[in-house]
């Protein structure tokens, strides 16, 4: 049996899985948790070698295309990127659900917690190998769905519960926007057409779509006096839906809150796979954005100022899964920003940040299993009441310090010593360098390095304040079962060197997707519709200087987080204060949940629409409340008439015969 | 003999009787009662006709409507009985619970 006919597999055995422990979770040991296992296990190993089968020959990508109605379909699509994206997620759902085993012991709900996380990868593997854009939809959608569900896990919990629904609507903004694009898509495709679609062809398959790029980006529409191509506007409708799930500002509220879940839901959701769609999104319509004017300079900009703002908020959080939540959206700041980069490194930007996305799935992954190994056994979350943890749990403190060495990006530039953040940050924060180059603009290249440096203070803050020194209050820690360590120590090896294995084939993989595969695609053509000048030399040419950079940076705040929290040598006393106002401004998260509970939804929405909304529905009631009335009181006037009784009615019987016959008799004795 | 037209002005006279009855009373019994006055009336024109032209067809009709006011007079008793047992009167223009 080919492997291409296993494909179809990869989503479905997840399916079943989420059935089976869906209903018959309970009466199965551990909740059923060796079902969704088992499953997945599957679906990574068919990725697996559908992954390598792509490595040796480039041209086996799996295409599989069935008619759903009309002119849509449902299909898979596997080319390099989406196989690499399965086999991240199969690979690190599979070892959560193992790790779960042990975090969820104690749970009661534990059937449903396998089952939702089974539905989630199903959805999120489903998202991967989507090869339309609807389909892809709607396991976007599901995806929001399971997210939600997962994060009122706890639902009793009134937190829980509103950071559920906190998350949802918020992405929800962002999907409504994406759907948007899509609509105005399949309008603009059908406009091609104009209106008659040849048999055979789905008009929402991404090789159809790609295939009219150049057409859509010539329909324009003046918006505001500016003439706007058709195609900017869907990229940035588009873009609109990265920004809502992969918690790029202004929609990154949601993320935090997020942590209300279990532990192993924000490694699984929140850090690795989920907030990845939006990334994703973007590096799969890539030919279209790159196509489109302005479009990408949006995206570089948005990640850019993401990545250094939810910095700066890491810095001060106490709460050890708010500190990796932030540190979650600066990364992904980081690779759209790297997706940006697309308008001077053409086609790389997608090998580049595809690249980083899936280092930082391990590496995050790690971090939050290794939060949720501390939480598990010292009971608190707070990292001013830990302390010394490392005496207690050395191979928690072991992996959770490779970690945190990937995510700050340790390693010697020219060579292949590095840990697996190194290989996959610099090549961003050079691209930004050359976009400073080629641009004149260097906020990118300088937001990106400030917040590599502030990257490395808060997670080295974090490293120092939870695991170095006495521990601040008594607690009974001891290390996790093996069944938790062990996920750790997979992902620990991982993150230490799958970077280094990896630097060089990975962005040629990957390059391959737009190049040589579904569609001949030729980038420099589509970048001159865009009206981007791609450098001709890419990343890796610049001065040794900035070539070190954010190695030196990244060693600077280990060393001022070490001289602050691990030597205490500078009192931090007098800064970390509610006196100061920077401290304040960060602590307090910019006010941003101030400014969008109590000015966006309570005056804008609450008092703007929703009051707004109310007059013009009394104005609506009150028409139909009037059209009603006048009947009421003109049958009030008739109703007299129907007394009910019966002698009246045959009393206007009798008399209206007796006038009928005498009427009768007049004319027949007139005429 | 006794001319056709004694019939009639009987006739007219008993239906005039009943009619006056039903539209002034309001006694349920008395309405019923009336009615079948009327009833009646129409019989004595149908069996006078029938006499007079020699056709026995008007005869066997009223025995039709005969046969139909008994029918009809055992159900309208039966009615005011259980509105009587439920009301304790039998006032038609008091049982107005369906009315507007």
């Amino acid at each position: 049996m080919a492997i291409e006919d296993m494909a179809f597999l990869i989503p479905v055995l997840p399916a079943l899985a989420f059935v089976i422990t869906f209903f018959l979770g309970k009466k199965l040991p551990n909740g059923g948790a060796i079902i969704p296992i088992i499953a997945i296990f599957t679906s990574f190993i068919i990725s697996l070698m559908i992954t390598l089968n792509l490595l040796q020959n480039p041209g086996q990508i799996i295409s599989q295309s069935y008619s759903w109605f009309a002119i849509l379909n449902v299909g898979i699509l596997i080319d390099p990127l989406a196989a690499v994206m399965l086999s991240m997620v199969s690979f690190v759902s599979l070892l959560i659900h193992i790790y779960a085993v042990g975090y969820m012991s104690h749970d009661k709900a534990q059937p449903r917690y396998f089952a939702e996380t089974a539905l989630f990868t199903t959805a999120m593997l489903g998202v991967a190998l989507s090869d339309n854009i609807l389909q892809f939809f709607i396991c976007w959608e599901l995806v929001g769905l399971c997210s939600y569900l997962l994060i009122g896990f706890w639902f009793e919990k009134p937190s829980a519960a509103s950071a559920a629904k906190k998350a949802f609507l918020t992405t929800r903004v962002g999907d409504v926007m994406f759907l948007a694009g899509i609509i105005l898509l399949f309008a603009d495709i059908f406009r091609i057409f104009n209106g008659s679609i040849p048999e055979g062809i789905y008009v929402l398959r991404f090789d159809e779509i790609f295939t009219h790029i150049p057409e859509i980006a010539a329909l324009n529409t003046q918006i505001f006096g500016f003439e706007v191509s058709h195609l900017t506007i869907i990229t940035l409708l588009f873009f609109g839906g990265a920004v809502g799930k992969s918690g790029q500002f202004p929609l990154h509220v949601w993320l935090p809150d997020a942590m209300e879940g279990p532990t192993t839901v924000s490694a699984l959701i929140h850090a690795a796979t989920m907030v990845t769609a939006g990334v994703y999104l973007v590096a799969r319509t890539f030919p279209m954005f790159i196509a489109a004017p302005h479009s990408l300079i949006v995206v570089t900009y948005f990640g850019a100022f993401t990545a250094l703002f939810a910095a700066t908020m890491g810095l001060v959080m106490n709460d050890i899964k708010r500190v990796l939540a932030f540190s979650t959206i600066s990364q992904l700041g980081y690779m759209v920003l790297g997706l940006g980069m697309g308008a001077v490194i053409g086609i790389t930007a997608v090998g580049d940040s595809m690249f980083h996305l899936i280092n930082h799935a391990f590496f995050k992954a790690l971090l939050f299993l290794c939060a949720g190994s501390v939480i598990h056994a010292v009971g608190t979350q707070d990292i001013r009441q830990m302390g010394g943890v490392r005496k207690v749990m050395p191979i928690t403190f072991v992996t959770m310090l490779i970690a945190s060495l990937a995510l700050a990006g340790f390693g010697i530039p020219g060579t292949s010593i590095g840990v697996s953040g190194f290989f996959s940050k610099d090549p961003i924060i050079e691209a930004a360098y050359l976009f400073g180059e080629s641009t004149e603009n260097w906020l990118p290249y300088l937001f990106s390095i400030v917040a590599a440096l502030l990257t490395s203070i808060y997670i080295f803050r974090l490293i120092f304040m939870t695991f170095t020194g006495k521990p601040r209050t008594n607690y009974q820690g001891h290390e996790s079962p093996f069944v938790m360590t062990i996920p750790l120590m997979i992902l620990g090896v991982l993150a230490l060197v799958f970077g280094a294995l990896t630097k060089t084939g990975f962005g040629r993989f990957l390059e391959e997707t737009f190049t040589n595969n579904f569609v001949n695609l030729d980038i420099h053509a589509l970048s001159e519709i865009g009206k981007y000048h791609l450098v001709s030399h890419g990343a890796g040419n610049e001065p040794l200087m900035i070539l070190w950079m954010p190695v030196i940076v990244a060693i600077a705040g280990l060393l001022i987080s070490y001289l602050i929290y691990g030597m205490r040598v500078i009192d931090m006393s007098s800064i970390v204060s509610r006196k100061n106002p920077v401290y304040k401004l960060l602590y307090n998260r910019y006010y941003q949940n101030a400014i969008f509970t109590q000015f966006l939804a309570v005056k804008v929405v609450y008092e703007g629409l929703a009051l707004a909304g109310r007059a013009i529905d009394r104005g609506f009631d009150w028409m139909v409340y009037l059209i009603g009335h006048i009947f009421t009181e003109a049958s009030r006037g008739l109703r007299i008439l129907q007394t009910g009784v019966v002698q009246n009615y045959a009393t206007s019987v009798v008399t209206g015969v007796s006038l009928l016959i005498i009427l009768v008799k007049l004319i027949l004795e007139v005429f | 003999m006794i001319p056709l037209f004694y019939y009639l002005a009987l006739s007219a006279i008993v239906f005039s009787i009943g009619l006056f009855g039903f539209m002034t009373q309001r006694n349920g019994i008395r309405m019923l009662m009336c009615v079948e006055l009327m009833l009646n009336a129409a019989n004595i024109n149908l069996v006078a006709f029938s006499s007079y032209n020699g056709d026995l067809t008007g005869q066997v009709f009223a025995l039709f409507s005969i046969s139909l006011a008994a029918a009809e007079a055992a159900i309208g008793f039966a009615i005011l009985m259980s509105i009587y047992r439920v009301r304790d009167m039998i006032n038609l223009d008091k049982i107005n619970v369906l009315r507007w």
